[in-house]
């Protein structure tokens, strides 16, 4: 039997960040740049992904590039290329979600470690080992699950899975600039640098994050997922990843949260006796640094969906 | 100049009424939902028997029938997929429409005969993603919505594989398949067929920093909302032709009758006329204005040409669109008499003005002047719902023609 260690994994938006995480407790980066991928917080070029993967490879940590953008012709181009050059460096993996990266990695002969990580469609088992037999190394399920679900799921597939368990979750993308649409709509000039937010009628407590990039506009979830209290029975089913979002929230804060997952993930290793008196101190500590604007809550990991 | 096939028109039937009439007006397939694994849980779907009777419907016209079983799976909807696949097989069923790649192994295993086609769900928009699915013994792949015409030329120039692409119907203003909206603002699962249109409704857009009270929408006097124009190919259908679309989507399993039959009806038109002199092959506005008369809303060419803006969105009051009433549904017609029998669908009666429609682009309009009910009595209105009528024409119809008159 092999020992379980989960990696805790987190995104980064540049160099700065990705080495505060890591000496925060991170086991694992994920950065990426929107050329190829969706949804970074912010961009790296291949020479500061060399300079990451060096520099976390001394510390015994990894890295993981997204390149999980929705691709299109025009991506076809350059993505073989850039896909070499990250195997050159040397990361610990890619994480995509287009069906054509299977395709595209036999094409160039490519050995770099795919987590799949299709966002919505990453909902069932059999869906994972369908990709598993064409080669997926690791998944990423997706955000509308149950833990029960969840557990599931890591029971019925061979390969590792990571879950989200801290902070936004992407609920919507659309190739349209929708908001320079409507800014135009509205003949108001439109700032790119601005951050912005939704709400739902008559809901004043709603708050989702919107933002636009080369890939078009994203959506973010009303409130911040938190499952720090509930680490005991993802560590009980062994579930491999564990990650942390960082998108839209600052290094002090992404780095606060990581530590105290670190904390929290130890301890319960270490002592669930401990852990179970820690839990609610860890909650807390998160609710005393989470801007006020931001909820949080469990997503559906307890919630009911109809259909 | 190449000689092309003519493209499939594929239709959608969300019950066996409409299944027949899509065929009636020309669609050469058409795609239903069965009571399992679909994305449309309220359109009124088929049972296995409907089914079979929409089968041996098809089959006697030479068309098609798929099924669409687009879901995205949980763990809980695994089961039963293999029996169902089966039964889908042996009732005849041509091809199923499938996102979830557990329900394209599944169907493999209990049916390893049936086609499979990757639906819009699944986003195929690159020509790799097409050759993937191609070395898996995928016959057809559904395009995403975000492709243009030059990308899918682009596709079949590098890919043998069957292209279907939407020309007419409602879109998603996201990519089909990536929007959770739904799940997070009413718990009801959009890739389950639970979707609650929440990219339509309206939203207040706040900006960070400035003021965190008042919405720009305040200011703006017209709040935020992501509800994308209705798509309609009818001006530019040769492009897809040219461009080697294998089969043209129609959108609406939910939409009526009328809607089905003057939407197909146009298409095939448009496709046909091509191809008997595609040098010579110039628009009629007619059928143009034909189009609007089933439109619920503005019309738009999506990402086809380039990529929408604020003009291919709705936004403000909605936009004003001739409006019109599906009045009856032709049964039969005297020659001598020149008197038709006629099922109301809805109300109407001497004096209106009506639009009569049949297959082949066949239309004439006329004022009514003489009605009786089913008794030979003489009338002023048919009222009452699915009634029999006899109505005076001016020209002659047959059988499932449709009369239809302005709102």
């Amino acid at each position: 039997m092999t020992l379980y260690i989960p990696e805790l994994q987190a995104s980064a938006r540049n160099i700065d960040e990705v080495k505060r995480l890591a000496l925060a407790g991170a086991d694992a980066l994920l950065i990426g740049h929107q050329q190829f991928a969706n949804r970074v917080p912010g961009d790296f070029e291949l020479s500061d992904i060399r300079e990451v993967t060096e520099w976390l490879h001394n510390q015994g940590k990894k890295v993981y590039v997204r390149v999980n953008a929705i691709y299109h012709n025009q991506h076809l181009t350059e993505l073989p290329s850039y896909l070499k050059e990250l195997e050159e460096i040397n990361v610990d993996g890619i994480i995509a979600g287009d069906q054509s990266i299977y395709q595209i990695l036999s094409d160039i002969n490519s050995s770099l470690p795919l987590t799949w990580d299709p966002e919505t469609l990453s909902t069932n088992y059999q869906t994972l080992n369908f990709w598993a037999n064409r080669g997926l190394k690791r998944a990423t399920l997706s955000n509308e699950l149950s833990l029960a679900a969840v557990f599931e799921m890591k029971e019925k597939v061979k390969f590792p899975i990571n879950i989200q368990v801290h902070g936004m979750t992407n609920i919507f993308h659309s190739k349209r600039k929708l908001i320079r649409n409507y800014y135009n709509q509205i003949d108001q000039a439109y700032d790119s640098t601005v951050q912005r937010y939704i709400k739902e009628n008559k809901k004043p407590e709603t708050h989702y994050p919107i933002f636009e990039d080369v890939n078009g506009t994203h959506i973010m979830s009303n409130e911040d997922l938190a499952m720090i209290e509930y680490l005991d029975q993802i560590l009980d089913a062994k579930i491999d990843g564990l990650y942390i979002e960082g998108i839209l929230k600052t290094i002090d804060y992404n780095e606060q949260i990581v530590s105290l997952y670190r904390e929290a993930i130890d301890t319960y290793l270490d002592d669930p006796a401990a852990y179970a008196l820690k839990k609610a101190g860890y909650k807390q500590a998160i609710d005393e640094i989470q801007p006020e604007s931001r909820r949080l809550n469990t997503g559906f990991y307890f919630k009911e969906q109809i259909y | 100049m190449i000689t092309r096939k003519k493209p499939e028109l594929l239709a959608p039937a969300g019950n066996l009424e409409k299944l027949k009439f899509a065929i009636h007006y020309g669609a050469d397939a058409v795609y239903i939902g069965g009571q399992q694994f679909g994305l449309r849980s309220n359109a009124g779907n088929f049972t296995f028997d409907e089914m079979r009777e929409g089968v041996a419907f098809a089959n006697k016209y030479g068309a098609k029938v798929y099924v669409a079983a687009n879901i995205i799976a949980h763990n809980e909807n695994l089961e039963g997929l293999h029996e169902y696949f089966k039964e889908l097989y042996d009732i005849g069923i041509a091809a199923v429409i499938v996102a979830d790649p557990a329900l394209i192994q599944a169907c493999r295993e209990a049916a390893p005969d049936l086609e499979v086609h990757i639906s819009t769900q699944a986003s195929v928009a690159n020509w790799k993603t097409a050759e993937f699915w191609k070395n898996e013994g995928i016959p057809r792949v559904v395009l995403a919505r975000e492709v243009s015409v030059e990308e899918i030329r682009e596709m079949k120039e590098k890919v043998d594989i069957e292209i279907e692409a939407f020309i007419h119907g409602a879109m998603c203003i996201s990519y089909s398949g990536r929007c959770v909206l739904s799940n997070h603002m009413s718990a009801r699962d959009a890739n389950r067929g639970g979707c609650a249109q929440s990219c339509r409704w309206k939203y207040d857009l706040f900006e960070d920093g400035i003021d965190g009270t008042e919405p720009i929408s305040e200011l703006a006097n017209e709040q935020y909302s992501m509800s994308s124009q209705d798509m309609s190919m009818v001006e530019y259908l040769p492009d897809l032709i040219e461009a080697g679309v294998d089969s043209f989507k129609i959108e609406g399993r939910m939409k009526s009758i009328h809607y089905v039959a003057t939407v197909v009806n146009v298409y095939r038109k448009i496709i046909d006329t091509y191809f008997e002199d595609p040098e010579n092959y110039k628009i009629d506005p007619e059928w143009i204005d034909e189009i609007w008369k089933a439109a619920q809303r503005s019309l738009t060419s999506g990402f086809y040409y380039n990529e929408p803006t604020e003009k291919d969105q709705l936004f403000g009051r909605p936009a004003r669109i001739p409006k019109y009433d599906f009045a009856g549904l032709v049964l039969d017609y005297d020659e001598n008499t020149k008197i038709a029998t006629i099922q109301q669908r809805n109300n109407f009666g001497v004096g209106d003005e009506v639009e009569f429609f049949g297959p082949n682009f066949y239309h004439f309009k006329q004022t009514i002047t003489e009605l009786w009910d089913e008794n030979d009595e003489p009338i002023d209105r048919a009222k009452h719902a699915m009634m029999i009528t006899k109505v005076r024409l001016d020209q002659p119809v047959e059988k499932y023609n449709m009369m239809r008159k302005g709102k």
